[in-house]
Formats: C-alpha cells, sequence, structure tokens
C-alpha cells in the first residue's frame, strides 16, 4: 500500500469527507424518483417473466421469461436491496426501503447480510484473516494461505461457487472453516442456521415448488425457467463481485498494519483493495455500480447511482495523493480474476516461477 | 377488492412467505399506483378534491380517502403523510368536517393555518394542489363529545377551533339535547376560521352560544377572563373542552380550576406540542439495549430513545419527532421509561412506547 504520512492522511480524509458532505446535502427528489423508477422496472420484469413463464414451452417464450425473471432478481438484489440495506436512502423515511428491516430476493436473511457485509466486509475490507469475504474461505487468493495439493483444483470450486452463488452468500456466516478447524461449535451457529432454514425454505418453496404448481400442467417448464432465472443471478452477482477486490493490483493487508487505524487510513485502504469496471449506462446499473467498487466502498451509504457523478472528483483525489485508482474494461478486470484463481491454484514455486517467466518474457521483448 | 383480499389471513400469510414483507399487498404498488393512485395499499390514499381559502394564513383542503378508511368521531385528528423533496413527512391534523359528510359522501376536510417556519404547512398552502394524494391514517384522539350528552363549554383559540368545527356539526345534525357554549378567540376579525359556517350553525341549533371575541381590535388586548365564565349557565357542571395555542389553554385551565371544575371535566388536544413535563433528573437515564439490532448504549439525562438509537448509529423509522403523530412507536419489552410530553412513567413490561418523547428510567429494552 502506498505509504502517506499523517499530515497527507488527514488531507485524504478532509478531501473526501468533503465529497460525500457534497452529496449528502443534495440528496433529495431526484434520488428518491431514481429508486422508485429502479422498483418499479423490477416489479413489472419480475410480473412479466413469472406470467409469460407457462407459456415456456415455445422455447423463445422460455428464454424471455426466464432472461426478464433474472434481471429483475438481479435488480432486486444488487441496485436496490444491497443498496437499501447500506442505508442508502434511509434518509427518505420510507418504511419499504429502511436498511433494517429490508428483506431481499435471494436466500441470505437481510440480517446476516448486514452483519457480513454492512459490518465485517466493510470494516475490514482486504484484511487478510479479518475480511472472510477474501476467497470465501473456499479459494486461495493470496500467499497468506498455506498451499496444499486440494488447490490444484480451485478451479471446481470457483464454479461451484458461482453456480450456486445464493446459498454460499447465504450459508457465508456459518464460518464453516472455523468449525472444521475446531474454534467453533455447530451448536453455537444453531440460531444462525434456523434463519438461514426458514428464509432458505421461504426461497425455495416460492421458486421451484409455488409457482410450478400454480401451472401444473406445465410446471416443469415454469422449474427449470425458475432454476435458470436464479442461475442467471447466480453467475452474473459472483463475477462482478469477484471484480471488487480480486484483480490482479486489488491489495492485501495484514492485521498488524491497520491495527489503530485512522480515518484516512481506512480510506487508503478502501482505495487499496477495491477495483472498477468501465461499461455503458445498463452495466452500470445491472451492476448495482459495483462497477464503482471504489467509489462505494469509500462512501457505501451515499445512493450508488451518484458514484459515477462523483467519480472524476474521487479519481482527482488518488492523482493528488499518488494513490493508484485501480479500473479497467470488465474483459480485462475479469480476466485478471480468472488469472489469480489459477496462479494461486499452484504450489508457490511454480507460481513465481511462471509469473518470473512472464515478467522475463516481456522484457526480452 | 384488493381490500377484501389482503384481509383474509391465508393469503396474507402465503403473501408474507413469497414476497419478503409484512405488507404483502404494498409490494404492487409501484405498478399499481402508476396506473391509479388511489390504489397504493401501504398506506391509505387520499385525493385532494378542492382547496379552499378561509383566512389569509388559512386554508380548508377538501380530501376524498380511499373508501376502504375507516371513519372518525367529531374532534378526532389524523396523521398525514406527504413526500416533500423526496423525504416523507407525516403531520397530524384535526378533522374540520363532521362524520356525516364522510359518511354520506365520502369527503373529509382538513383546515390547515401556515406556521411561519413551518416546513410541511408551508408547502401544503404553497405546493399541494388539487388531483394531487395525501397518505392517511386511521383517525385517532380521545377530544370527543361526550356520550351520553352533558353540558359542554368549548374554548378554543386560532386554528384550534378546526375539531371544534367537526363536533359542532355533529351535534348540531343530532340535535344535542345539552346546553352548548363555544368562546372562540381571535386576533382580529379577519382571522375567525369558519365564520359562515359557525354562524349557520347557530342559526339552525337553538343549543348553541356562539362566542366570538376578537384580542386584537380594540385599544387594549382582550383575553379569556373569568368574567366570561361568569356568564355561562352551570359552568360547575359542564364537560370543557380547549384547543388552541398554549397560552389561552393554559390560562383557560387555571379559570376553569379557580371555579371549581375537577381535571377530569377537562379536555385537551394538543397543537403544538406542550413544553416537556419537568423531569426528575436524577433518575433518568439507564442502559438501552435495541434488542433486534444487538446494540446496547447507555444514556444519561433527558435523552428520549429516538435520540438514543440515532446516536448509536440506528435509524427507528420516525415521524413529527414530539410524540404526536406515533410513526416511531416502538415495542418496549421490559423496563421503564417516562413520557417527556406528559410526565407519565410507563409499566416496567412489554408495551408500545413513541421513541421520540421516551426518556429511559434505568435499564430498558426496546424491539428496534
Amino acid at each position: 500500500m502506498k505509504k502517506l504520512s499523517e499530515e497527507q492522511l488527514n488531507g485524504l480524509q478532509q478531501d473526501l469527507d468533503a465529497i460525500r458532505d457534497e452529496v449528502l446535502a443534495d440528496l433529495g427528489e431526484r434520488d428518491a424518483t431514481y429508486i422508485r423508477k429502479i422498483i418499479r422496472l423490477h416489479r413489472t420484469l419480475e410480473v412479466g417473466g413469472r406470467v409469460i413463464m407457462p407459456f415456456g414451452f415455445i422455447p423463445p417464450v422460455f428464454v424471455a421469461a426466464t432472461a426478464s425473471l433474472g434481471i429483475a432478481k438481479i435488480l432486486e438484489n444488487m441496485e436496490i436491496g444491497h443498496n437499501v440495506m447500506h442505508g442508502q436512502y434511509d434518509w427518505m423515511n420510507d418504511p419499504a426501503l429502511n436498511s433494517q428491516t429490508y428483506e431481499w430476493d435471494t436466500v441470505c436473511t437481510s440480517e446476516s447480510w448486514r452483519q457480513t457485509h454492512n459490518y465485517e466486509h466493510h470494516t475490514y475490507t482486504n484484511i487478510i484473516g479479518k475480511d472472510r469475504d477474501y476467497g470465501y474461505a473456499v479459494l486461495r487468493l493470496d500467499d497468506d494461505v498455506k498451499w496444499h495439493p486440494g488447490h490444484l483444483l480451485q478451479f471446481v470450486n470457483y464454479i461451484l461457487l458461482t453456480v450456486l452463488f445464493q446459498w454460499g452468500v447465504g450459508v457465508h456466516e456459518l464460518e464453516s472453516e472455523k468449525i472444521r478447524r475446531g474454534e467453533l461449535r455447530w451448536r453455537d451457529k444453531l440460531p444462525f442456521l434456523k434463519d438461514f432454514a426458514r428464509k432458505g425454505g421461504r426461497q425455495a418453496f416460492k421458486d421451484y415448488v409455488f409457482f410450478p404448481l400454480l401451472t401444473l400442467p406445465v410446471a416443469p417448464v415454469v422449474l427449470a425457467g425458475n432454476v435458470g432465472a436464479n442461475l442467471i443471478r447466480n453467475i452474473w452477482a459472483s463475477t462482478v463481485i469477484f471484480c471488487g477486490h480480486f484483480t490482479q493490483d486489488a491489495e492485501t493487508f495484514t492485521e498488524e498494519e491497520c491495527e489503530g487505524e485512522s480515518k484516512g487510513h481506512w480510506y487508503l485502504r478502501q482505495l487499496s483493495g477495491s477495483s472498477n469496471f468501465t461499461g455503458g449506462k445498463w452495466l452500470h446499473v445491472l451492476s448495482g455500480h459495483l462497477s464503482y467498487q471504489v467509489e462505494h466502498h469509500v462512501f457505501p451509504d451515499l445512493p450508488a447511482h451518484r458514484y459515477p457523478e462523483i467519480s472524476a472528483k474521487v479519481q482527482e483525489v488518488c492523482k493528488k495523493y499518488d494513490i493508484p485508482y485501480n479500473t479497467g474494461s470488465f474483459a480485462k478486470q475479469y480476466g485478471t480474476v480468472l488469472s489469480r484463481i489459477a496462479r494461486f491454484s499452484l504450489p508457490d514455486a511454480v507460481r513465481t516461477r511462471l509469473e518470473q517467466r512472464g515478467s522475463g518474457q516481456l522484457q526480452a521483448i | 377488492m384488493l381490500a377484501r383480499l389482503t384481509q383474509t389471513k391465508a393469503l396474507h400469510w402465503l403473501g408474507r412467505q413469497l414476497l419478503n414483507r409484512d405488507d404483502p399487498a404494498a409490494w404492487l404498488d409501484p405498478l399499481a399506483g402508476a396506473i391509479n393512485p388511489m390504489w397504493v395499499q401501504e398506506y391509505t390514499p387520499a385525493r385532494v378534491e378542492r382547496i379552499m381559502a378561509e383566512t389569509a394564513d388559512t386554508k380548508t383542503f377538501v380530501l376524498k380517502p380511499a373508501s376502504r378508511w375507516t371513519g372518525f368521531e367529531a374532534g378526532q385528528h389524523v396523521n398525514i403523510c406527504t413526500e416533500i423533496d423526496g423525504i416523507r413527512r407525516t403531520r397530524t391534523f384535526s378533522l374540520s368536517s363532521s362524520p356525516e359528510l364522510w359518511r354520506k359522501q365520502g369527503l373529509i376536510t382538513l383546515t390547515i393555518k401556515r406556521l411561519p417556519g413551518g416546513l410541511v404547512t408551508n408547502w401544503l398552502h404553497d405546493a399541494l394542489s388539487e388531483g394531487d394524494i395525501l397518505g392517511l391514517t386511521d383517525a385517532f384522539g380521545e377530544f370527543l363529545v361526550p356520550q351520553p350528552a352533558k353540558p359542554v363549554l368549548f374554548i378554543a383559540g386560532g386554528s384550534g377551533i378546526t375539531p371544534v368545527l367537526s363536533q359542532l356539526e355533529t351535534m348540531a345534525a343530532s340535535h344535542y339535547p345539552a346546553p352548548v357554549t363555544l368562546l372562540y378567540f381571535v386576533r382580529t376579525g379577519n382571522d375567525i376560521i369558519g365564520r359562515e359556517k359557525l354562524e349557520a350553525i347557530a342559526a339552525r341549533y337553538p343549543g348553541l352560544n356562539l362566542n366570538i371575541i376578537a384580542t386584537h381590535e380594540g385599544k387594549e388586548p382582550r383575553f379569556l377572563c373569568d368574567a366570561d365564565l361568569e356568564a355561562i349557565d352551570g359552568l360547575k357542571e359542564r364537560e370543557a373542552y380547549l384547543c388552541g395555542p398554549k397560552g389561552l389553554m393554559d390560562l383557560a385551565t387555571e379559570l376553569l380550576q379557580q371555579r371549581g371544575l375537577a381535571e377530569s371535566q377537562m379536555h385537551s388536544t394538543f397543537f403544538a406540542p406542550p413544553a416537556p413535563a419537568a423531569l426528575d433528573n436524577d433518575q433518568l437515564g439507564g442502559e438501552v439495549s435495541f434488542t433486534r439490532s444487538s446494540v446496547n448504549v447507555g444514556s444519561e439525562g433527558d435523552a428520549n430513545l429516538l435520540e438514543i438509537a440515532e446516536a448509536a448509529g440506528l435509524k427507528p423509522r420516525y415521524g413529527c419527532r414530539m410524540g404526536i403523530c406515533h410513526q416511531c412507536s416502538c415495542r418496549k419489552t421490559s423496563g421503564t421509561v417516562v413520557n417527556r410530553l406528559t410526565g407519565k412513567v410507563s409499566g416496567p413490561g412489554e408495551e408500545s412506547v413513541q421513541l421520540c418523547v421516551s426518556v429511559p428510567r434505568g435499564p430498558v429494552q426496546i424491539d428496534v
């Protein structure tokens, strides 16, 4: 991580705080109108998708219905749910958009998400050993985790996690790796497991039992479509989220170097540990504006649609303190994520030799 | 029709499972409301039918609530909810029309005075138009016409006449069998709200003794005095209803007590929140446990639960923040709180409390 003096860190804090205060003072009707528009779009896509799904025995209708429902779930999870739960719209005083009571359309309970994501991930971002999102305890993405032969197959883990992403996120709070190591007992996690079973059960009932049975003669078609919609959301969400912190230049940190962290240092860690990707307006909306992961990590409780508007200012601040601003095309950033998963599945000796040879070849050219 | 669907218990349960919310019918609001704003389920919508000027700073808003609204009794108030600059604001107003108008024509009226510096009243006067929608809650309040009938004295000031208008209409329509006297204080003749209505009621209902007194029209200000009470027959047996600015309410209470009326005979409705009841500061404060958020904080002095919650980083729902609209009502599961407005101390068990006016007294657990 870029080394900044205490004076510079204070300056960084003031500059970023100023951007935040400016946005907070400006929040109003425009933001309320925006989120309501997105919610209306979500309702339209979900109602539309579910209504035409029973006619999915006609292939083009199946594709349209599954896509519609899949995109509805993406919007609800990423642009609406994730952002509302961060408190981005609490100022509206609308009980349906309150961060503490909003329940989203996925098997993870909002309670668990608020704990593991809002609190743990956003506070300890990329600190190895504290940010359990780093690798989700099933992938080796950094050399802090000791290599063992099982890691050779970790691409299989990645594919499984991606395909079943909503279940992975839902059960994340279980801390199964700690149970395996004996640091926690199953008994300690019983309340969490009960809540998870209830929410997971309701979601599975809705998509895999209720709606298929509602139009019984075509139940298999509706079941397939709903599975497809959840799959679309899982793959998209996993891909976008992995681009947030696992790209090549996204840094990780040790607990020691973050002890007694000042706000300026916290800002610096958020800037260095996050990465953006570029694209068109709809790519940003569909990613829940996580394409602006840097801005999101610096200002998690500002309405996400504001991130593109402040991005230029944030980049200016980075330039002022000579902090790298990690961005690139979606394809390029995702490519580095896949490369990271592949590289750290290899033993360290093999990996470092490959990396040296790779940079050696570049030098030769 | 949708309302009937939402009331079936089984369907409601199913809706909660499928849509992950306690008000499943409201899930469709973004679509339903776009077609017809009166189809919204999250709150009870009311359409602004007409706006009429009463005085220079007072307007009457004629509203048509959705038919599922549960009605009201004369003298009660409602919370209205509106979005100003993206933020939902809730305020409480007395209904100035009689329940007959609601039953016969499905209309209600709110007579609202523009308060200097007031966010919502000024917005209602300047920005609300016919055809706009306001959110409405169920009516509430204990400021009710006595049943069975007893002799009544109304002392009202300024915009405090609004619930009295509703009650007088009702009494006139039902030929209320006991004598009714109204002492209505306004600054000048131009500030009389509902003058035509009052005179029309007085004309057709002989039981009403109408007195409108302008306080600032003569050389000297002329306020409520004992002589006004002297003139009233059978004052000691009357039920007294007071509604108006604090100064008038305090003066009236004092004079009536001097005349021998018991506390149980006097009824007030708050228009602006009264000054907080003096609290014994030594006993206040304590550890507050917000159980749903797993947050524990200590508090000292007379910080109220809403302030305590917000200082701890929580964001409970709130409305007027002064103890009138009940938007911030939450369940207290244990412990004692003092209501800062009334000075009343709660019981130690489970009950609903308004966060913005409840001050902890010892350890308290709140379901927030």
